[in-house]
């Protein structure tokens, strides 16, 4: 059954079936009136549905000279050139940035995952800033989304990090650029805060509803260039009966993120919790909601306690190699890791 | 009129022609892995590359295709559903075969990267209106010979339709084997696809998709990354012709 295989709805496709349409050929010679009676619809969703049959016959040329074999395809040398003149968002800890290759890649989708109080949120309030430091300091000038599960974001403190990135960038002025009087673009910490779009979610169907509908936010926004997710399995974890619903649910979830990522060039960051696996005889860290998600992510990082000081680890990526770097939350921010900034140790 | 849709007829004979002229067998750039299947990706079947998350199976997918584009000449058609396409890995891995002393490796890196094309596809739908499209292409010869089709990964794209009461995600899975059979066996292409792996019984894991996905690839190979030496084991689970439980260590650099 040919029709089978075309992406349209379910009522539709049973509406077809019935009556008849079963193959690409009896449906490339009807009207979209004689359809739309025959199937009981209105003539609107007749013409889509012939909209759909013709791109599936092919029946468009190609125009395009046979580099790109297919429409939207790329050649691997003109990739190679986009890539060399892209930006990546810093963490603004440089040894975080060094294993990283630069910083958060756009076009990509990275997972940051660690156990509570790691400095997950902090390092997602960190970028969500940093996507905004203008061109001439070397950032993106772009804005950020951030999609809150948990409720753990806190304004004061995404003040108090803009505060510190804009005092950073008067200093590299004041350092670097002592001649230049042009472009010397001064950004008011609370600028920072406009610039980033909150949505909080209470539910996985407002998840699912909220990734949904980005696409058309970003299309009108036009300069959002990072969308983190705080946390993405927070909804997914309790009470979940139908685990083969929520397999399905993510996948679909995954790969709505990874069309964004690509289609407006956007760096997608999804923080994620761990749980424990019992794996090769002892029970092991590892990150939560399954094998099946762990595919989801063009890059992972996994964020754990060696001793008392905080390490990320590049756990996967397709270019890069698996490194660990130490960083430190101070109240600046996410920074270089010193010697003073370890863990509190509790009496 | 039955007659009319009914396919070719062949003998042994003319089956063993056609496998000597048109199904090379390509080199995947790996040693280790080329003495495994010995000699290579053979042209005509459907190659599946299971593993756990960070296995090496992207890895293997832009070494083979670095290797085979630069070797043979022809196209090699990347569909990457995860953004995980590196041109920087390419260039590496290019620059890594040639000799140091070669001043053409700028050209060479050229000439390649133009015949490796890659699209990105994140849903089942486009991937089935792409192969079609590819078929159609390769049908009428519109000047492209493509020599390798690489689609990573398979499973997550058909991951969000299959399941859920409905056969539709299944049927949709089946369709598109079959599509990749019939596009590696008529048009001469070499077909690797990857999957991932979920929990079976008793606390081990086994390649997603399914049962009935098991009959569709030709050939069947499971990934396996130590973590401590960072080396990787390949070993084969289906081969039309090779001993299963092979394995091989093999290391991408």
């Amino acid at each position: 059954m040919e029709v089978s295989t075309l992406p349209i709805s379910a009522s539709h496709r049973g509406k077809l079936i019935s009556s008849g349409y079963t193959s690409l050929s009896s449906l490339s010679s009807v009207s979209p009136s004689r359809l739309a009676q025959d199937l009981k619809i209105s003539e609107n969703e007749a013409v889509e549905i012939l909209k759909v049959v013709s791109r599936r016959s092919g029946s468009e040329k190609i125009e395009n000279g046979n580099h790109a074999i297919m429409n939207g395809a790329q050649t691997a040398w003109d990739m190679l050139h986009e890539e060399e003149s892209s930006v990546c968002i810093t963490t603004s800890c440089s040894d975080l940035d060094v294993i990283l290759g630069g910083g958060i890649h756009c076009k990509e989708v990275t997972e940051i995952g660690g156990v509570p109080g790691i400095g997950k949120t902090q390092l997602g309030i960190q970028l969500a800033v940093n996507v905004q430091i203008p061109s001439g300091y070397g950032g993106l000038g772009g804005k950020a989304i951030y999609i809150d599960t948990e409720g753990s974001f806190m304004v004061e403190r995404a003040l108090q990090i803009a505060e510190a990135c804009a005092q950073d960038m008067l200093e590299y002025d004041n350092l670097l650029r002592k001649d230049s009087q042009a472009c010397r673009v001064i950004k008011q910490p609370k600028a920072f805060l406009e610039n980033i779009f909150y949505f909080r979610v209470c539910t996985y169907t407002e998840q699912i509803a909220v990734i949904n509908y980005l696409e058309k936010f970003i299309s009108e926004q036009k300069d959002v260039k990072v969308v983190i997710v705080d946390s993405i399995t927070f909804h997914f974890r309790q009470d979940f009966e139908d685990m083969a619903l929520r397999t399905r649910l993510l996948g679909g979830m995954a790969l709505k993120l990874m069309k964004l990522a690509k289609q407006f060039k956007l760096a997608v960051v999804l923080l994620n919790q761990v749980t424990t696996k019992y794996k090769e005889g002892s029970f092991q860290l590892t990150l939560a909601l399954g094998d099946s998600w762990s595919h989801a992510s063009t890059n992972r990082i996994i964020l754990h306690w060696n001793g008392d000081e905080r390490y990320a680890y590049l756990d996967k990526s397709p270019s890069l190699q698996s490194a660990s770097a130490p960083y430190a939350v101070t109240g600046k921010g996410i920074r270089n890791a010193a010697p003073n900034c370890k863990r509190v140790k509790l009496m | 009129m039955i007659e009319s849709q009914c396919r070719p007829q062949f003998n042994g004979l003319e089956l063993l022609e056609d496998a000597q002229l048109n199904k090379r067998i390509l080199s995947t750039g790996c040693e280790r892995i080329d003495l495994l299947l010995q000699g290579g990706l053979r042209v005509g079947h459907v190659t599946e590359l299971a593993g756990p998350s960070s296995s090496g199976k992207t890895q293997v997918c832009l070494k083979v295709a670095s290797h085979v584009a630069r070797k043979y000449s022809g196209t090699v058609m990347y569909f990457d559903s995860g953004n995980s396409f590196s041109p920087k890995r390419i260039v590496q891995f290019l620059t890594q075969e040639s000799d140091p002393a070669n001043t053409e490796v700028d050209e060479i890196v050229q000439r390649v990267m133009s015949s490796i094309v890659c699209y990105s596809i994140f849903d089942i739908f486009t991937l089935l209106d792409m192969l079609h499209q590819l078929m159609n292409n390769l049908k009428s010869e519109i000047g492209c010979n493509v020599r390798m089709l690489i689609i990573d990964s398979l499973s997550s794209l058909i991951a969000p339709v299959l399941g859920g009461g409905g056969a539709h995600g299944h049927a949709l899975m089946v369709t598109a084997g079959f599509l990749l059979k019939e596009l590696a066996h008529e048009h001469n292409l070499s077909i690797v696809v990857t999957n991932h792996m979920v929990a079976g019984e008793a606390g081990s894991s086994k390649p997603a998709l399914g049962d009935s996905w098991k009959s569709i690839p030709h050939v069947r190979l499971l990934l396996h990354r130590y973590r401590a030496t960072n080396d990787s084991c390949i070993s084969i689970l289906k081969h039309p012709y090779l001993a299963t439980g092979k394995t091989m260590e093999f290391m991408i650099t």
